[in-house]
């Protein structure tokens, strides 16, 4: 259950981070921030197709892992927001 | 029809108003003054725009200077680099310093800002000094009544993040 919650976490975060890709490239027209878009949209489907597929003892793995990655996001969005 | 000659005069003589401040300066309830400003489109006398949380009403005629000042103030720093520039013009690297945002990004908003025509660079030596060539009352206005939504300040500051590691323009 966790691991879903944490995982679930990790696509809601992703595609905000979409949105405000999204937001940045039609202000600006930067090839950065599509680029960005797009990395931020294959994390999250990646995400996806990882919990649809994930079982047994690979869950545990999942989970730290996960983790990490709902971590690196929450950064980036802080390194956004008090900047 | 008087009251609409009111509103209608209102806003020509302060293009960029909001509806917000219309309201409150002329002391009409919401209802009233949102008739009197459908009419007022349907007739093509006026025009609003939504930018940020705030709608700005524009004198018809004024359509290619409003479309031009909405893009110039679509970010948080060049909201500033305008806010400063009211004061008095500047170099690009006074900007730097005043904003606390590095040359790369502020070399990027300033050939955006030039691009619109909203400010005009002047070659005095090696230096190169900004002023604004747009109507400051109107830039004034427009910026004090500017609310960004959360989003928008987010992908702001993510602009600054790309142009100061050197992203490049389409």
């Amino acid at each position: 259950m966790i691991d879903l919650l944490v995982g679930l976490s990790v696509i809601l975060l992703a595609l905000a981070l979409v949105a405000v890709s999204y937001i940045a490239y039609r202000k600006s027209h930067l090839r950065a921030a599509l680029y960005l878009l797009l990395a931020f949209l294959l994390l999250a489907v990646k995400k996806a197709i990882e919990l649809s597929i994930r079982t047994g003892l690979e869950r545990e793995a999942g989970l730290v892992v996960d983790a990490l990655e709902v971590i690196v996001l929450l950064l980036f969005f802080l390194a956004l927001w008090r900047r | 029809m008087e009251r609409r000659d009111e509103i209608l005069n209102f806003i020509r003589g302060r293009p960029g108003v909001t509806f917000r401040e219309l309201a409150r300066k002329l002391g009409l309830g919401i209802g009233d003054l949102q008739y009197h400003l459908r009419k007022l489109e349907g007739e093509g006398k006026v025009f609003s725009k939504k930018v940020g949380k705030r709608r700005y009403i524009f004198p018809a005629g004024l359509e290619e200077d409003a479309q031009r000042l909405i893009v110039a103030i679509a970010t948080g720093t060049r909201r500033r680099i305008l806010l400063l520039l009211l004061e008095r013009p500047r170099s690009q690297g006074e900007i730097a310093e005043a904003l606390g945002v590095s040359q790369p990004t502020v070399s990027y908003h300033m050939r955006e800002l030039e691009k619109l025509g909203v400010v005009e660079g002047v070659r005095n030596g090696k230096n190169v000094t900004y002023h604004l060539t747009h109507d400051p009352e109107m830039l004034v206005r427009v910026i004090r009544e500017y609310r960004p939504s959360v989003w928008e300040r987010l992908a702001d500051s993510l602009v600054d993040i790309l142009t100061g590691i050197g992203g490049e323009n389409d």
